[in-house]
């Protein structure tokens, strides 16, 4: 086993993971967890904001997550999926106008100085409602939060505010950072968002550009005899093939966000010493999406969205795109979701013939050439996999008549050509789910979005019907009702197609066995780590 | 001697001839032997070579044939290179004849156009340039293109100012033709041969800027390029090393070939000058 | 003393022009980009309408690009190169922080491919024809003809993976504490394969170039004299031969050294490397034109001081300045 075999490379290193195994020489067989050691984790980009608080997105939380910390964490047994961080309680008024939050007992400061409810009072006011990427839809109608004592905090709304949907949005809306910290000067120019300060089991310690980042062990944590580790290092790899190697060279101990690529993890797991991991992630479903601008005349047509929807054959994508890591989506809420998702919607079985027969109907017969018409296709450059699928959907529309070309822009020109210019035809994006539809997946086929919103509609999608399930929604409290209309939100978008649902994909870790507690909560790439420890 | 029979005994110049003409017959053939889209999903994916005599060389991440995309790839390869060396050269030798026959202000304008050219450097300049106009070939070319034409530029303008001295020239002026028809029809044609052996390098190196573009994600999708395919043969280097040393191989053969006939040719070309 | 000052002085108005040129042409390409900065910001966090012009505003680009290419000039006459939209730092301190990287990692690989290039190529030279020679040059070409990020791939996978003889990448140990020699030891050691990597890429200019030199001056009178004069043949190549052969490869040392920061963009990704060449590139991706700006330039001015001190060196190597011996 790994805990006798001491490699050139950490005698080399001469680290402190070496001198904690020489001073806890007994390694117990059972699950007590050793303290010390340096975890070294692979990371593919610098996130240029590391508040949490502003920008709510898993690079910044990959790393931010560890020292800033939210009022819950999401949790796979804990009480409505949460697990309680600062806030040990929350409570909902049954008119949806407030939300009651007790807060831990003890808690200090990065600094030193104590963890009390005007620090969440000045986040949710000053930060999370004005200036967060999600809070400022989530926390829109938010008016106010009383602090009646120290580890109180009330949070009141000028308009019903589903408690289920805050609930929801706390694993990644609620990091709370400092007040004493952030009240003076600009807060989006504090100089502590690159160096930032919270409550976390690490504290930050250093940034070397384009080398690393360290954490280091916050001493005086609230979490009993945690955290176990004494550094966590963020190593910067921007080629996708480093990580791998640099897992193999025992250079690095973890490679999260599939940083190691899909087809490389069957050789690699089979590599001593590294496993695959696919648990950890359950929260952080991403989905695999057609976009499509309706302002197309064909599209415009159901009929020729259905052929399209007939002509992908789903399973094919599962298998050879994500090669088995991915299910197949039936919908806009992926499977997984543990409160909204159902299988009662129309499906659209993988049928050339009958595709063709769809746009033969609509009108649109083959020309000598075989061709139809021809189409824009822009898939999204950011993952490997989405630019995979689009080579996939190009021969796959195809089999049917359609001739589409496909540009490949870089991010910025993406966004701005498909958001801003809805200069496309068809698009394959990556939509997060975030656990509740609010703050996810409707805002993918709702009207009335101003043009350049990201991540939104702007195929130009107009459905009164489905608008009304979306605001109904929104302003229903009663948990069992608010689920019922998300239901058959899902059967409208996949009856009319305003966009069709492919696969739906979590990451993989890759990590040496000498780690543990690996993935033990849905969300646990960016959660904390003050449980993790590692075996010398 | 002949030239043609200097050429053929320098083994060098013959090999690199053997190579480009079946790189030729391969560009050629692909519509012959593969006549639809080669980008096509063939068979299973990750189909190792040798296994399956209808798809040879195996398939990739899609399974796509791997042979077809070799040579519909030598196409594109071919494509680019030969396309980005016309360009290049084209526009540095206008620009070189002008900036050389006018002289005085144009002469040092165009020159510092082409220094400022040179400063940058060529592989940032093509990244900054495909970026913002979009992967397509076409772009990909003109990318390399900006970044090549100025070393023919240069020849050009050394090889005019020493030949608008000459005497056919003076003899042009003197029968009354207008300066930029003795720079076009006298001057440039008789510039030309250093400028034009510029080119076997800059098709090389055409090829290798494509390889590097499609490895940082900027190659044009519709199409299939050697680069493209190694590029996205790298990410799994170690579970099928076949997919990118297939086309690695292609490309040095390809690189050689153009580098090792383009030498031979000089040479030919020098010593027939030499002797006359 | 006064030709030497004038002719420097002519060099400098004339790098003015370019810079000028450069700067101007660099903006404008980046303007006409589709999608600016916060199109690039927004990938990784999305965000409503209402945050988007937000971001606009913080970042001035609201503003229209004469303005601003204005107020950058300005800037630019104090020689200050802004303040980077995307790292919200100053760029003259983003970029001192990688500029020593790139320096170490271009000029490690130049002198690899500079010194083993021609001493090669001297090799090959001194034999025209010979096996050795057709060898060395068609190896050389072949390593010139592998895309520079799949030799790096290979390397790493070979050294770093299963020899395990180097690290896969970066430029020191993280936070290793280590100071003084023991430190430079580190960085040395990181810089083994990146450096290998280019510098091999490069290594068939300078020995074809060394080669085709030596063939040329070969046929000259003075070898010939030399020859007559019963000089040993080693004496001939290294004294006469070579050393008029290398004139050429100082000249092509100055006019690649813009090119080697290009083909260090490819090997500073696949090394991890925190160089400008890297940073250039995610400067391009993140449409952080200012920040692109101030490495293109000092990229520029770098080339331009660099090919200044060729035509120093020129000035020691020339034949004409040695010529007593040369003709001896």
């Amino acid at each position: 086993m790994s805990e006798v075999t001491i490699s050139r490379r950490s005698v080399l290193a001469g680290s402190a993971l070496l001198l904690a195994s020489t001073a806890l020489p007994t390694i117990g067989w059972a699950q007590t967890p050793k303290k010390g050691g340096r975890l070294v984790v692979a990371a593919d980009s610098e996130p240029r904001n590391l508040n949490p608080a502003i920008v709510a997105s898993n690079g910044v939380f990959f790393i931010s997550s560890k020292i800033v910390e939210p009022l819950a964490e999401a949790s796979f047994d804990g009480k409505d999926g949460l697990d309680p961080r600062l806030a040990t309680s929350w409570e909902g008024a049954t008119d949806g106008l407030s939300v009651t939050f007790k807060l831990r007992e003890g808690v200090k400061w990065h600094d030193g100085k104590p963890f009390t409810s005007a620090d969440v009072a000045f986040s949710a006011l000053q930060i999370w409602k004005p200036l967060q990427n999600l809070g400022r839809t989530v926390f829109k109608d938010l008016e106010a939060v009383d602090t009646p004592d120290e580890l109180t905090a009330v949070l009141k709304f000028a308009k019903p505010t589903p408690f289920q949907l805050i609930r929801n949005a706390l694993p990644a809306l609620s990091s709370v950072v400092p007040k004493h910290v952030y009240e003076t000067g600009k807060i989006e120019e504090n100089p502590a968002n690159n160096t930032p300060v919270g409550t976390g089991p690490f504290k930050f310690a250093e940034h070397k550009p384009g080398e690393y980042y360290r954490l280091e062990k916050n001493g005086d944590y609230w979490g009993k005899d945690q955290p176990y580790l004494d550094e966590i290092i963020y190593q910067v790899l921007p080629d996708r093939t480093s990580a791998a190697s640099a897992l193999e060279a025992e250079e690095i101990q973890l490679a999260a966000f599939s940083a190691v690529p899909l087809a490389d993890l069957d050789r690699i797991s089979k590599v001593p010493g590294l496993k695959v991991i696919t648990k950890g992630y359950e929260a952080l479903t991403y989905q695999l999406v057609v976009e499509i601008n309706h302002r197309r005349k064909e599209l415009a047509d159901l009929k020729v969205r259905q052929a399209i929807a007939h002509a992908i054959d789903k399973d094919f994508v599962v298998k050879t795109v994500f090669l088995g890591y991915a299910a197949s989506a039936t919908g806009p809420v992926p499977k997984n979701d543990p409160q909204f998702y159902t299988a009662d919607v129309p499906t659209y079985a993988f049928d050339v013939a009958k595709a063709n027969a769809l746009l033969d109907e609509a009108g649109y017969s083959k020309g000598d050439d075989g061709k139809r018409f021809s189409l824009k296709l822009l898939p999204a450059p950011y993952f490997n996999e989405t630019k995979q699928f689009g080579d996939y959907l190009r021969q796959a529309l195809a089999t049917i008549g359609i001739d589409a070309q496909l540009v490949n822009n870089d991010s910025a020109a993406h966004i701005k050509a498909v958001y801003t210019d809805h200069a496309f035809d068809l698009a394959v994006g990556p939509p997060v789910f975030r656990g509740d539809p609010a703050i996810s997946t409707t805002i993918l086929v709702q009207s009335g979005i101003p043009d350049g919103v990201p991540f939104s509609n702007q195929g130009g999608y107009k459905n009164d019907e489905l608008d009304a399930v979306i605001a109904k929604a929104s302003e229903t409290l009663d948990p069992a009702a608010r689920t019922e209309l998300y239901k058959e939100f899902q059967k409208k978008v996949v009856a009319d197609l305003p966009l069709i649902n492919v696969a739906e994909w979590n990451f993989i870790s890759v990590v040496r066995d000498t780690v543990a507690n690996v993935a033990n909560n849905p969300r646990w790439a960016v959660s904390n780590w003050a449980d993790t420890w590692l075996e010398a | 001697m002949s030239p043609l029979r200097r050429f053929l005994r320098t083994p060098e110049a013959v090999a690199g001839a053997i190579i480009l003409v079946a790189l030729f017959a391969m560009a050629l053939t692909a519509p012959l032997f593969f006549p639809g889209d080669p980008q096509a999903i063939a068979g299973p994916a990750l189909l190792p070579p040798f296994q399956d005599w209808s798809l040879p060389l195996g398939t990739d991440r899609l399974g796509r044939d791997v042979l077809a995309a070799l040579l519909h790839g030598a196409r594109t390869s071919l494509a680019v290179g030969l396309a980005a060396a016309a360009a290049a050269l084209a526009f540095g030798a206008v620009v070189g004849t002008l900036a050389g026959f006018a002289g005085s202000l144009v002469d040092e304008v165009l020159m510092r156009i082409t220094d400022a050219f040179q400063t940058v450097p060529s592989f940032l300049l093509a990244l900054a340039f495909v970026s913002v106009v979009g992967p397509s070939l076409g772009v990909v070319v003109a990318a390399i293109a900006l970044g090549a034409w100025t070393a023919p530029a240069r020849v050009a303008r050394a090889e005019v100012l020493s030949i608008r001295e000459r005497d056919f020239v003076a003899g042009a002026r003197v029968i009354g033709m207008h300066p930029l028809e003795i720079a076009f029809r006298e001057v440039l044609p008789n510039a030309l041969p250093p400028v034009l052996a510029l080119s076997s390098v800059i098709v090389a190196a055409a090829i290798l800027t494509e390889a590097a573009l499609s490895f940082l994600g900027l190659g044009d999708p519709n199409r299939v390029t050697w680069g493209g395919m190694i590029a996205e043969g790298r990410a799994v280097l170690r579970t099928a090393p076949s997919l990118s040393i297939i086309p690695g191989v292609a490309l040095v053969l390809t690189v050689l070939g153009v580098y090792l006939t383009g030498e031979g040719v000089v040479e030919t070309a020098a010593v027939r000058r030499s002797l006359s | 003393m006064t030709r030497a000052l004038l002719l420097l002085r002519r060099r400098l108005v004339g790098s003015v022009f370019v810079l000028l040129i450069v700067v101007i042409g660099t903006f404008l390409l980046l303007e006409a980009a589709p999608g600016d900065a916060v199109d690039a910001y927004i990938v990784s966090t999305g965000g409503d309408a209402g945050m988007i012009e937000l971001l606009r505003h913080r970042w001035g680009l609201d503003q229209s690009a004469l303005t601003r290419l204005a107020t950058y000039l300005w800037a630019l006459l104090h020689l200050d190169l802004g303040q980077s939209v995307t790292f919200s730092r100053p760029i003259r301190d983003v970029i001192l922080e990688r500029l020593p990287n790139t320096l170490l990692l271009m000029g490690s690989a130049t002198a690899l491919s500079f010194g083993l290039g021609s001493a090669l190529g001297i090799y090959a030279g001194a034999r025209p024809g010979s096996f050795r020679d057709r060898l060395l040059s068609i190896g050389s070409l072949a390593l010139y003809a592998v895309p520079g990020f799949w030799l790096g791939l290979v390397l790493i996978i070979v050294f770093a993976v299963d020899l395990r003889w180097f690290p896969i990448g970066g430029i020191e140990s993280i936070a290793s504490g280590r100071t003084g020699l023991d430190r430079a030891a580190d960085i040395a050691r990181h810089l083994v394969l990146p450096v290998s990597a280019l510098g091999f890429i490069y290594l068939a200019l300078y020995l074809r170039m060394m080669r085709a030199g030596m063939a040329e001056v070969w046929r000259q009178d003075f070898v010939l004299a030399a020859r007559a004069k019963g000089l040993s043949r080693r004496r001939i190549v290294l004294a006469h031969v070579a050393r008029n052969a290398l004139l050429p490869l100082v000249t092509m040392l100055g006019l690649q050294s813009a090119q080697m920061l290009g083909g260090s963009v490819v090997i500073e990704s696949v090394f991890s490397v925190p160089g400008l060449g890297r940073l250039a590139q995610e400067a391009v991706a993140a449409r952080d034109t200012p920040l692109l700006l101030g490495i293109i330039l000092v990229s520029a001015v770098l080339v331009i001081v660099i090919n200044l001190l060729v035509d120093i060196a020129y000035a020691f190597l020339d034949p004409r300045v040695g010529a007593s011996e040369a003709g001896a």
